[in-house]
């Protein structure tokens, strides 16, 4: 009797500690973002020449969180994601995922350039190129091959994979280098204003394919756009910059039924809303 | 032009050459040491029945394309390290820059010293020959790989080495391949010229040979054998660039998607 209740006793206390450690734990866990953007600035050159691209920049994404950078057009948005790619290093300030600082390329994030035809290696079919970063994971050969297979698919590509980049229209190249970045199964995503230069309708369906891998794969991203529908579309949050040098005006949370609809979700009242929210943000004379 | 009509075109181009040659042989020049068509045909016919012809033809092919490899793996490393590193760019730009002018038949003389009038004399001018622009134009296509495709190879974590070869070499691919289809040819003429004026093996020692004897339509039979040698060279590295770069813009048979 005693035995049995002191079993059961047992287990009953290390449930009731876990209880009271776990919210601690949630806690935290929410608390803390995934990638944390901490008084970054970036100054090119030095002296009376010295450019200041990017001023005092403090932000933060949580995970499986969509947050757009709108900004006008040559504020620094660019030079702003390869300092978070770790592609260059800030002048001062930090970024960090998961508290731990960027210096380098960071192995969970993969980056959607911009300038997709010259983000493809012309030598490489599609398939290769989808390929290319996943040699050094070194993954068995079954594995690649699937994950390639399923990114091509997902990004409706599949049946391409023998072309080359350069024989395909430029929404058709922009997906193969989405494809990549999915293949590589990052856990952040980054992506410099990755459907500025493809046609309306394959905006939509690139846009709507950015939230399904969100909520597909959990995955944190981080797009920068200067369409402000766009950003009011997909994001969970919108990070507005103002110009010269970059800092950050304010960050607006878009409040918007979740799954977004090309259609219903644009043609809601609020939608204009918050688009004009962010409009006169950006316009207002600073 | 019509497909079906550039053979014929060409053909004719090539017998109205020959005509012409007929012509200034049996006509301003008659009696001079400008063989006929006929007589160095004649000979050739010779020449290609005779043991001697083939090893020496055997020799010359050896040394050009051994030559070439050398200097095409030579050139390609030095070239990627050069432009791979700023500090070998600054420490070897003058000293290619002066070689850069020297035509090879200039250090022959040291050359024939050196080695004698050897396989390796040949072998070594053509390498000196072929180096250079080799190297130079590696150089200029290490430089012009994109910077958007590397900051793409190095946002996904390759390695210094793997994105050297997976993407500066493909990206400087294009100016290494106009470099090899201009050293193929040039690697043949040196090595006639090394034969010619070094007493090197092969085609330009038998010219020489004919040339002494006094035996022009032998001399002109060799010279005909070598442009036809040339256009082989030219073509064939012409064909392996077209395959090789096949993805460049200027190669691209481009599909509609």
């Amino acid at each position: 009797m005693t035995r049995t209740l002191a079993t059961h006793h047992h287990p009953g206390m290390e449930n009731s500690m876990e209880l009271q450690e776990n919210p601690v734990a949630l806690g935290t866990a929410a608390a803390r973002p995934r990638l944390e953007v901490t008084a970054l600035s970036k100054t090119y050159g030095s002296g009376p020449n010295a450019k200041c691209v990017i001023e005092d920049l403090t932000f933060t994404v949580t995970t499986g969180e969509v947050v757009c950078i709108v900004g006008p057009s040559g504020v620094g948005k660019t030079t702003l994601l390869k300092c978070l790619a770790g592609l260059q290093p800030a002048t001062s300030g930090t970024a960090a995922i998961d508290g731990r600082r960027i210096d380098g390329p960071p192995p969970e994030m993969a980056l959607v350039f911009q300038d997709y035809s010259r983000s493809l290696m012309p030598w490489l079919t599609v398939r290769k190129n989808v390929r290319l970063p996943l040699r050094h994971l070194r993954l068995p050969a079954q594995e690649m091959n699937q994950r390639i297979d399923d990114a091509l698919r997902a990004v409706g590509l599949d049946g391409s994979d023998g072309k080359y980049p350069w024989q395909l229209s430029g929404g058709m190249q922009q997906r193969v280098a989405i494809a990549r970045a999915l293949a590589y199964r990052p856990e952040i995503l980054i992506m410099d204003e990755p459907f500025a230069s493809v046609d309306a309708q394959t905006r939509f369906e690139l846009e709507d394919l950015c939230l399904k891998i969100r909520d597909d794969f959990g995955m944190t991203i981080l797009v920068v756009t200067h369409d402000i529908d766009e950003a009011v579309y997909l994001s969970d949050r919108v990070v507005v910059l103002g110009a010269k040098p970059a800092r950050v005006l304010d960050v607006i949370g878009i409040d918007l039924p979740a799954p977004r609809d090309q259609i219903s979700t644009r043609s809601l009242p609020e939608f204009a809303e918050q688009r004009t929210t962010v409009l006169s943000m950006i316009r207002k004379p600073a | 032009m019509n497909r079906k009509l550039r053979l014929p075109v060409s053909a004719g181009g090539v017998a109205a050459a020959l005509a012409l040659w007929q012509l200034i042989a049996t006509g301003p020049m008659a009696g001079g040491p400008l063989p006929t068509v006929a007589d160095t045909f004649a000979e050739l016919a010779g020449l290609l029945a005779g043991g001697a012809f083939w090893a020496a033809l055997a020799d010359t092919l050896v040394i050009a394309l051994a030559g070439l490899a050398a200097a095409a793996a030579a050139g390609v490393v030095t070239g990627v390290l050069i432009g791979s590193f700023e500090p070998v760019r600054y420490a070897t730009a003058a000293v290619l820059e002066f070689l850069k002018p020297i035509p090879p038949i200039v250090i022959l003389p040291l050359v024939v010293l050196i080695f004698g009038p050897t396989t390796p004399m040949s072998w070594f001018l053509v390498f000196f020959g072929c180096v250079l622009p080799i190297i130079m134009q590696t150089v200029a296509g290490v430089h012009d790989a994109d910077p958007v495709t590397l900051d793409t190879a190095r946002s996904y974590g390759l390695g210094r080495v793997e994105i050297l070869a997976r993407v500066t070499l493909p990206s400087a691919m294009p100016f290494i391949g106009t470099a090899m289809r201009v050293a193929a040819p040039a690697a043949l003429i040196i090595t006639v010229v090394a034969g010619l004026l070094g007493g090197g093996p092969g085609l330009g020692r038998s010219i020489y040979q004919a040339q002494a004897s006094g035996d022009y339509p032998v001399l002109y039979a060799y010279v005909v054998v070598l442009g036809v040698l040339g256009l082989a060279f030219q073509g064939a590295s012409a064909l392996a660039e077209r395959r090789l770069l096949h993805w460049h813009a200027s190669y691209r048979e481009v599909l509609t998607p």
